[in-house]
């Protein structure tokens, strides 16, 4: 399958093995960075955990301590025990599936359309995705609540996931990436050997476009994920999504911080699992695309 | 339709326009038919898509605007453009546009130049490439009810971790609440904290699709690395820097959740105390769902999706120019 | 291989939404079930009921399956009152709201703005349910403008003062019973004892100056609108502004910690001992028990005096929406769980204060105490606070809004440095924007 692909992009061996001192302090300055921007981006998440960790006591302490507590499992206990997190877990697996499989697909598609074919209003329509991302989305909620309201998917997951089964952003995403590295010599190629246009798609863009479709899953699936207010007002408590499950443990006037964090904290190790499995894609897909050409 | 039409390398190999027009084949008309109907199925499931649940609420919108209309009535009275004069004379809409361009001046330039450095670090040869890749993505897992209680309680401005440690050493504690630029900066360091991650990955994807060879000429015609960076890279990037930038301006000027989750007053959308960091769409929102008044809020929606067009058309001229080469296509 | 990944992954989705597809074709089919409001009591059907926070329903729920087989019942329980009064919203303006409703107090204002999608439940409830069963200003509360009764009473939160007594002590005042109820009998009393705490301690009185000022307002016989005309009336109740007066001048005399309610610095305040005093509805001792946590028990204590007799923060109703297929079994269960028997059993469960005249009167509600705050019995005198409550001020369209985006925000900006009389004019201009 992959064995037509890419052989636009060829790594030729030259210009390695010149690596001298001003090189080797510029990796020093690159790690460096590189370390200061990860901890400022985790040291929030790593907070959270502490929280989740120990009590909210901490949250009153000027300067908090900086190992985790014992008390997370405890936490995590009382989390399994106020909300259905397996059943809530479930359903947002399937959206969040569903979700990114067809906002892949159905991205990767216009965006090879709207980047590499020919057709009348291809601009226009183009621009008319583009501008549907400027409309602010708040008040649409009660139109779409009508309008869903009216198809009755209301209480149903469908509810929550049509109205992302393909988004303006995958699309013009795509279709920016795949005007970069799909060159139209490959299509012109592949048309000539009688290739049809889905299976131009399927075997020249597609293997191209890789990396970009699986930043596009993961985002896709990130955002279905921590998606809140529209799945609380679509679904019912019996079949609740992650987030709107552990909306729960905001119950009462005194929220225990350490308890919600703890169900945050729960909830963020899929999508961790999921980032670090299509992160490898993103690296993969362009080594591969090299070697196998 | 015409035959200019089909992109001249997509078309099959047809007989010479010359000739009489002779029988074509099977394979061949389908091949035609497949070449002139097959972009419109790619991008149909977006647009039907969109007409079942994106029109509806676009024009729902668009109609009350017209409108004196409560949340909850049927129906509403007609006013015209009513809505569209109170709102150019109503100073609470300035100031909260002046705050939303405020708070994205401060997020979105930062951010993209953080992220195409970041991406062109990343882009090095480097130990644990995917490590670092996935951890510059940390910050978007985060869900909005941690993000909320972790800056609340890092910008508090009695308790919070920050002005702690400023006092530490020996500077003066911040009043991340009601001075409005500092409001300001404390929702961009939001902003950016969650999404600088994000724009890198994009700009990344987008570096490592160069083809070598095109750098590697380059350093054989001895332009250093920074020269590389600018007349090479760049504009190779193009494409990948108008969509980040588009969309970080759309992005940034409906921004709703950071101010939100920042007010002290949990579930408040005034932006404090004298709307000092209230952004356009939350004010749109309290317009809507808290005073009621769907057709004022929905002319708000529809001024606030003008300005974004005309500052996103802007952008996105400046981001062409910027990246220029001789290259035609977008 | 990838090939088999992809595919099994496409497998995998397809399957999963057959699976969630034949789950919702179970709920539709239960849905269908309803047939009208002339069924029979024995037929079955299914109800539908939101709440926010803790109502203490739970158990109760499953009794009134148990006691009327035929009907089954889906609890939709939210957390926080804000997304869940936006989602309620959302549904009575599609027309599918759940059959019974939690409406929150400080939300009444706007549902009975829009009585017309509310079922009258004095017509459609049972007719042994009759307003004798609440507290009258309880039930007057709920009452539209066209006498329609848009919800039975389910819990209140009468208003007490709670304080510091070892700050207090340690300030040089008196903490004896009859000091402190003199101390809190009126509002001039009270500011008084502010400032000779600020004085001896050089600390802020109490945590912000909305949660007294909202208090002083609720108390007015008359509120931020107008009943005859459903006008704005901030501009010429004197009694508002001359509560505004009294506020901003305390605040100005270093009395408030300049804390906003319910914000992690808030809740801070509590331990750091910010301020010794709190406006505190019966909900409010499970807040100041949380956040101050177990090494201040026994420093906080709690009165039954008040600042000008009594007054009422919180507490709900349950409504019965037009869109409700089947509204008398609706008003049934509502009027079921609003019964004092079961209101007593919620306050057993989650500490919710029963609005029901005989559930005040109940030995296991008077006897109840609290350990936290010097094993007082706070069941008795939270009952004695409900009954000094006064007749129930009108609440007009925007009145909830009023308080919270016009003279709430002002009054803030008043303790971060602004003058008392911009203040004012802020919360006027604002106030104005919202009711037009």
């Amino acid at each position: 399958m992959t064995a037509l692909s890419v052989p636009f992009r060829r790594r030729t061996p030259a210009s390695r093995g010149r690596r001298g001192f001003a090189d080797r302090r510029a990796r020093f300055w690159i790690y460096g960075l590189l370390t200061a921007f990860l901890l400022g981006s985790a040291f929030p998440l790593y907070w959270s955990f502490l929280v989740a960790s120990r009590d909210n006591s901490i949250l009153t302490e000027k300067i908090p301590p900086m190992l985790p507590g014992g008390n997370f499992l405890d936490n995590a206990a009382r989390v399994f025990d106020t909300v259905p997190f397996w059943k809530a877990m479930g359903n947002s697996l399937i959206v969040g599936g569903v979700v990114t499989f067809t906002t892949v697909l159905f991205s990767t598609l216009a965006g090879f359309a709207f980047a590499k074919l020919r057709f009348r209003g291809r601009n226009a329509l183009f621009v008319f995705v583009v501008a549907t991302l400027a409309v602010p989305t708040q008040l649409g909620i009660i139109p779409l609540y009508i309008a869903m309201a009216d198809y009755g998917w209301t209480g149903t997951l469908w509810a929550v996931m049509v109205p992302n089964l393909v988004t303006a952003i995958g699309v013009f995403w795509m279709r920016q990436y795949t005007v970069q590295v799909v060159p139209y010599e490959l299509i012109e190629a592949a048309r000539v050997d009688g290739c049809s246009m889905i299976r131009v798609y399927w075997h020249v863009c597609l293997p191209a476009v890789r990396p970009a479709a699986a930043f596009l899953a993961m985002f896709t699936f990130m955002m279905s994920w921590n998606d809140f207010m529209w799945p609380l007002i679509v679904l019912t408590p019996d079949n609740p999504t992650i987030q709107v499950a552990l909306e729960k443990l905001q119950a009462g006037y005194y929220v225990d911080y350490s308890l919600v964090l703890a169900g945050t904290t729960l909830a963020t190790i899929p999508i961790l699992i999921i980032l670090i499995l299509l992160g490898r894609q993103i690296v993969a897909g362009i080594m591969q695309g090299a070697v196998k050409g | 339709m015409s035959e200019t039409l089909a992109r001249p390398v997509s078309r099959p190999p047809a007989p010479p326009p010359a000739r009489p027009p002779t029988r074509l084949t099977f394979r061949q008309r389908l091949s035609i038919a497949d070449v002139k109907v097959s972009p419109y199925l790619y991008i149909a499931p977006f647009f039907i898509l969109f007409g079942i649940v994106g029109l509806f609420p676009l024009l729902f919108t668009a109609y009350t605007s017209l409108f004196d209309w409560e949340l909850l009535d049927e129906t509403g009275r007609f006013i015209g453009l009513e809505n569209y004069a109170e709102l150019l004379g109503d100073d609470q809409f300035w100031k909260t546009l002046t705050n939303t361009v405020s708070i994205f001046v401060l997020s979105s330039g930062p951010q993209i130049v953080v992220a195409v450095l970041l991406a062109a670090m990343l882009n090095t040869k480097l130990r644990a490439t995917t490590g670092w890749r996935v951890g510059v993505l940390i910050p978007y897992v985060a869900s909005l009810v941690a993000v909320g209680i972790i800056f609340g309680n890092l910008f508090g401005v009695q308790y919070g971790l920050i002005n702690s440690i400023l006092e530490t050493l020996g500077l003066d504690r911040v009043n991340w609440q009601n001075d409005r630029f500092a409001s300001h900066v404390a929702i961009a360091i939001m902003v950016n904290w969650r999404w600088t991650g994000y724009n890198t990955l994009i700009v990344l994807a987008a570096m490592q699709a160069i083809p070598r060879d095109l750098i590697e000429a380059a350093v054989i015609d001895g332009a250093n690395a920074v020269r590389r960076f600018f007349s090479v890279v760049l504009p190779l990037l193009r494409p990948t820097l108008i969509f980040v930038v588009v969309t970080s301006t759309i992005g940034g000027l409906q921004i709703f959740t950071e101010p939100r989750v920042f007010t002290e007053l949990p579930g408040s959308s005034n932006g404090g105390a004298e709307n000092q960091f209230q952004t356009v769409t939350l004010y749109l929102y309290q317009a809507g769902f808290e005073t009621g008044d769907l057709g004022y809020a929905s002319a708000i929606a529809w001024v606030l999706f003008l300005v974004i067009i005309i500052i996103a058309v802007i952008n996105f001229l400046l981001t062409k120019r910027i990246a220029s080469t001789g290259e035609a296509d977008r | 291989m990838r090939q088999l990944l992809i595919r099994a992954f496409t497998g995998a989705i397809a399957l999963a939404t057959v699976g969630a597809m034949t789950a919702c074709g179970g709920d539709e089919g239960g849905g269908s079930a309803n047939t009208g409001s002339t069924t029979p009591s024995n037929e079955p059907v299914e109800l539908t009921i939101a709440t926010f926070g803790e109502f203490g329903y739970e158990d109760l729920l499953i009794e009134y399956h148990n006691l009327h087989p035929n009907v089954t019942i889906k609890h939709n329980k939210v957390a926080q009152g804000g997304p869940f009064f936006t989602a309620l919203q959302t549904k009575l303006r599609g027309g599918q709201a759940e059959c019974i409703v939690g409406i929150e107090e400080g939300h009444l204002s706007e549902h009975l703005k829009n009585a017309q999608l509310f079922n009258n439940l004095e017509e459609i409830g049972p007719k042994d349910v009759t307003k004798d069963r609440w507290l009258s200003w309880k039930y007057e509360a709920a009452k539209a403008k066209n006498g329609s009764l848009i919800g039975y009473g389910t819990d209140i939160g009468p208003l007490a003062m709670a304080y510091r007594k070892d700050l207090l002590e340690a300030a040089g005042m008196k903490t004896d019973d009859a000091s402190i109820k003199s101390m809190f009998a009126t509002w001039d009393s009270f500011f008084a004892a502010g400032d000779q705490y600020v004085k001896a301690t050089g600390k802020p009185w109490f945590d912000s100056a909305s949660q007294v000022f909202n208090a002083m307002v609720n108390q007015l016989p008359n509120g931020y609108i107008n009943k005859s005309d459903d006008q704005l009336a901030i501009e010429s109740n004197a009694d508002i502004k001359k509560a505004w007066d009294q506020v901003t001048a305390a605040v100005a005399r270093g009395q408030s910690a300049k804390l906003t309610a319910f914000s992690p610095e808030w809740q801070n305040g509590f331990k750091a001992a910010a301020f010794a005093t709190k406006t505190a509805p019966a909900w409010m001792l499970g807040v100041i028990e949380g956040n101050a946590g177990p090494e201040n028990a026994g420093k906080w204590a709690v009165t039954d005096a008040f600042p000008n007799g009594g007054g009422n923060w919180g507490g709900s109703y349950l409504g019965v929406p037009k869109s409700c297929k089947t509204p008398q079994q609706a008003a049934e269960l509502a009027a079921w769980l609003t019964a004092p028997e079961q209101q007593l059993k919620a306050f057993k469960a989650k500490k919710t204060f029963p609005s029901q005249v005989k559930a005040l009167e109940s030995p296991d509600l008077l006897n109840s105490t609290s350990e936290y705050f010097g094993g007082i019995k706070v069941g008795e005198l939270y009952a004695n606070m409900a009954r000094k409550v006064g007749p129930p001020q009108y609440k007009g369209p925007g009145d909830a809004s009023i308080q919270e985006n016009a003279t709430s925000p002002a009054l803030q900006a008043v303790e971060q440095g602004k003058s008392a009389e911009e203040g004012w004019q802020q919360a006027v201009d604002a106030a104005k924007k919202i009711v037009k």
